[in-house]
């Protein structure tokens, strides 16, 4: 009924594969084994897993197995050496897919399932034909159980708010992005998974904010009301509230922390233009990128200069998109007395947009699509980005921990 | 809660403390991690575990810690104190749940819909409390998921040829070393143990033996030929390995899992696993004749002070007539047994030193491996869910519900459980995976 040919092959019955744990948030580490392998045998290990758009990610590593189980060393494919990770950040849109993806989550509350299969010898997943030997399907997710997800759109206010399971009062952040806009939540999501409440804030590129599209129709009366939204919450300790932006986020993060009335516990940035610019003058989204990199540098130090809680600044080194390195200057803020209160995180190899770790890179992709397309070339090598993502997640969380907790 | 939230805020002068449970989302047989942070070093504080089961009753437990001089506590490493349970318990808190205060006497958990997780509430209180947790607002929570399916594992309703089960296949391409699961004389479909060993790469097959869909329709039981249907089945199956298939049976079940091993024309094993179970039966009679023998045998029971019904005595003294005691001596495949020392409700002690003399005398005694637990009762299940010591029980057939008493005390029968799962799951796959074979076939499936 089911059986008309039988193939012999030199390996035993069903290896097999595991992920430990199966169920991870997404900067958690899963430890994936083969099992029950011969030894001296040429293995490909492949992982797959389908955007929230449809799209077909992947990632593939070559390795040999030798007198031992297990053996740790890629010898090729999306990555090499040993890298317990390497599996999840080295995905790539599968040949055959969409141009200038951007792996990005919309919908939070549901995982990624990552297929994760065992191939005979040494090959590429999409040579035909293909032998999987096994298989395990891991889930990532960007929400722990029982974090609350809500939709805030009041006072004007258009953000989505996590808080944590328990009865708080919690520690909380104000997570901005950058100005390709919309609303992403997934790190938001995920500090509510480490415990702080968050609320992402759209200001530009969404549905629900007035004015047109592509230029921001807020001030800075809409960033201090989303400051004192997250201080006036009943889940929240007023005092332990930071911010937290990229790119273009970055300037809000500066710049809403020096608004008057706003009293910022502490403040993180992440990867970065410093100018100072009047929101009315922006006119399109391309017009920024070039505005953006002519430095306007004495308004940048004076923007420095009034910092009054710790900041971290982290930055990639090979950031394409805009001119970062240049901006954080230690000179200034020494010679204002507060260099105490800075800290810099700049990682080699690494392009502009630092996300939470384990995530896949795009070297470029499309920033927007309408009215015309952009691409945009972010920068950044995977191995040295994926580092970089590990190391500043982690360094973020502890900053947030020190200043926030303590 | 009865205190608003303002009044949280004013009095909870810790809005530092950090409650951190890792990983959050886990296997039902995987171990977490609890951590508590920033609370005043050497203070008091309490965990608490709070579940809710499919039944709606509620489920707790509570341990004592002191926080470290880094105002730390690692429920991994630190002793409880007090509550619960004490001593470095890392997973305490889930083995140790007992039903809250008021409940329904004699409970037992045991979940029916494997497709949704256990959700437990982790919480930490100031000070040391043993009660009334729900008129106190905890420092913080913590939520946690603990699953008995993997994403990707597949559940499959098996009803064919009268057979009442389900198989649960693991993901992936297959084929899988396959196995035939017997829970014991309560009867039902019970899909847990099968759902996790999915899980864990076998593809398992939860029959229901006792109470299936022709029993309760023509009243009759099955004969032994029903598990030679559900093994053939299993053997046929396109995603299984007709030639690595074992067997765990627990209880009753293992009465037919050993039927099975030593008699069957049929039925050919990697490997069995017995868990608090007896070799003693009518050799040549099937579920019926068993029954049977428990009723010859009524006036063997005995009762606790608690009125709760031993039936450990119903097959003792062990029987020296070979019709009435399988053969294991004639056992070709290896056995893993796996016996309570306090087990009450079956002579599993006494038998499994019964099958050892038999085995050693027949010279195949290499093939068993004997795992015996003191303070142990009957229901060896998979770790960290609560012990029952005894509860409301009917037997398959059998009018109305009694106080039974299963035996084992809790530390010991939690440490046993977690003790004894690692061991199966390991014997399992190093039987239905490992195994040296130069000429092994691939099935391909075209």
């Amino acid at each position: 009924m089911f059986r008309s040919h039988v193939s012999v092959t030199t390996i035993r019955p069903a290896p097999l594969l595991t992920a430990t744990p199966v169920r991870t948030l997404v900067d958690e580490q899963a430890c994936i084994k083969a099992s029950f392998l011969p030894s001296n045998h040429p293995v490909t290990v492949c992982a797959r897993m389908r955007s929230d758009e449809g799209d077909l990610w992947q990632s593939f590593a070559h390795y040999n197995t030798n007198s031992r189980v297990n053996s740790d060393l890629s010898v090729g494919g999306s990555y090499s050496g040993c890298e317990p990770m390497g599996l999840f950040w080295s995905m790539q849109p599968a040949p055959g897919e969409r141009d200038g993806l951007r792996l990005r989550k919309k919908c939070v509350e549901s995982p990624y399932t990552v297929h994760i299969s065992l191939l005979e010898g040494h090959v590429s997943p999409n040579q035909e034909p293909v032998k999987e030997l096994a298989a395990v399907t891991a889930e990532r997710w960007y929400m722990a159980p029982g974090v609350k997800r809500q939709e805030i759109r009041q006072n004007g206010l258009v953000g989505t708010l996590f808080i944590p399971p328990g009865p708080g009062p919690f520690p909380a952040m104000l997570d901005m992005w950058g100005m390709g806009g919309g609303l992403p939540e997934y790190r938001s999501s995920l500090f509510a998974s480490r415990g702080y409440a968050s609320f992402c804030l759209a200001y530009v590129g969404h549905k629900d904010l007035p004015g047109p599209p592509n230029t921001i129709n807020v001030r800075d009366s809409y960033f201090q009301a989303a400051f004192q939204f997250l201080q006036d919450h009943s889940h929240i300790a007023a005092d332990k509230v930071g911010i937290v932006g990229l790119s273009y986020g970055c300037y809000l993060t500066f710049h809403t922390a020096t608004l008057a009335g706003v009293k910022v516990g502490h403040r993180k940035e992440h990867v970065e233009h410093q100018i100072h610019l009047p929101f009315q003058s922006l006119l399109s989204l391309k017009h920024i990128l070039c505005i953006l990199q002519i430095l306007m540098k004495p308004l940048v130090l004076m923007q420095l200069e009034e910092i009054t809680c710790p900041l971290m600044y982290i930055v990639g080194e090979d950031d394409l998109s805009v001119l970062s390195i240049e901006n954080a200057d230690l000179e200034t803020l020494r010679a204002a007395g507060k260099s105490h209160l800075f800290t810099r995180l700049s990682y080699p190899g690494a392009g502009h947009l630092i996300e939470p770790p384990y995530s896949p890179m795009s070297r470029a992709s499309f920033w927007v699509v309408k009215p015309e397309k952009l691409m945009t070339v972010w920068g950044g090598h995977p191995a040295p980005h994926a580092a970089a993502q590990e190391d500043a997640w982690k360094k973020m969380l502890e900053f947030m921990e020190l200043n926030l907790r303590r | 809660m009865s205190l608003s939230v303002q009044q949280v805020r004013m009095d909870n002068k810790h809005p530092t403390v950090k409650l951190s449970v890792h990983p959050s989302r886990a296997l039902m047989d995987e171990a977490f991690v609890i951590l508590v942070q920033n609370v005043p070093p050497g203070s008091q504080v309490t965990l608490h575990a709070l579940h809710r089961c499919e039944d709606g009753h509620r489920w707790e437990a509570c341990a004592h810690y002191v926080a470290d001089s880094s105002g730390n506590i690692n429920a991994a490493d630190d002793c409880s104190v007090g509550g619960s349970y004490f001593g470095v318990e890392p997973m305490g808190l889930l083995w140790s749940l007992k039903p809250v205060p008021g409940s329904k006497p004699g409970l037992r958990m045991r979940k029916k819909n494997v497709q949704t997780p256990m959700v437990v509430t982790i919480s930490v209180f100031k000070g040391h409390h043993t009660e009334a947790f729900m008129d106190q607002v905890p420092l913080a929570s913590w939520v946690v998921e603990r699953w008995y399916m993997a994403p990707g594992v597949r559940r499959i309703p098996i009803t064919e040829q009268q057979l009442t089960g389900t198989l649960f296949l693991p993901p992936g391409p297959g084929p899988f070393p396959g196995l035939l699961d017997l829970w014991g004389g309560g009867g039902q479909l019970m899909e847990y143990r099968s759902a996790l060993l999915a899980s864990h790469g076998i593809a398992s097959l939860a029959l229901d033996y006792l109470t299936s869909k022709i029993t309760t329709e023509t009243g009759k039981m099955v004969d032994n030929q029903y598990f030679e249907t559900a093994y053939r089945v299993l053997q046929q199956h396109p995603q299984v390995l007709g030639s690595r298939i074992a067997m765990l049976g627990l209880s009753l079940g293992t009465v037919f899992t050993l039927k099975m091993a030593v008699y069957s024309p049929v039925v050919k094993l990697r490997c069995a696993v017995c868990i608090s179970g007896s070799h003693i039966q009518p050799v040549s009679g099937g579920p019926q004749q068993m029954m049977d023998l428990f009723s010859r045998n009524f006036e063997k029971i005995s009762f606790s002070e608690q009125d709760e019904v031993i039936w450990r005595g119903l097959l003792l003294p062990i029987p020296s007539d070979p019709s009435l005691k399988v053969d294991v001596g004639r056992l070709q495949c290896p056995l893993l047994l796996v016996v309570g020392e306090d087990d009450q409700n079956w002579c599993s002690h006494e038998s499994a030193t019964d099958m050892k003399q038999m085995m050693e005398r027949a010279g195949n005694d290499q093939l068993l491996t004997l795992l015996s637990y003191p303070e142990t009762g009957h229901l060896i299940e998979p770790p960290y869910t609560p012990h029952t010591p005894s509860s409301m029980f009917r037997g398959a057939g059998v009018g109305q519900k009694m106080r039974v008493l299963w035996g084992g005390k809790t530390p010991e029968h939690s440490a046993a459980q977690e003790d004894s799962w690692r061991k199966i799951v390991t014997f399992l796959r190093r039987n239905l995976y490992g195994g040296s074979d130069p000429h092994a076939i691939h099935l391909s499936h075209l």
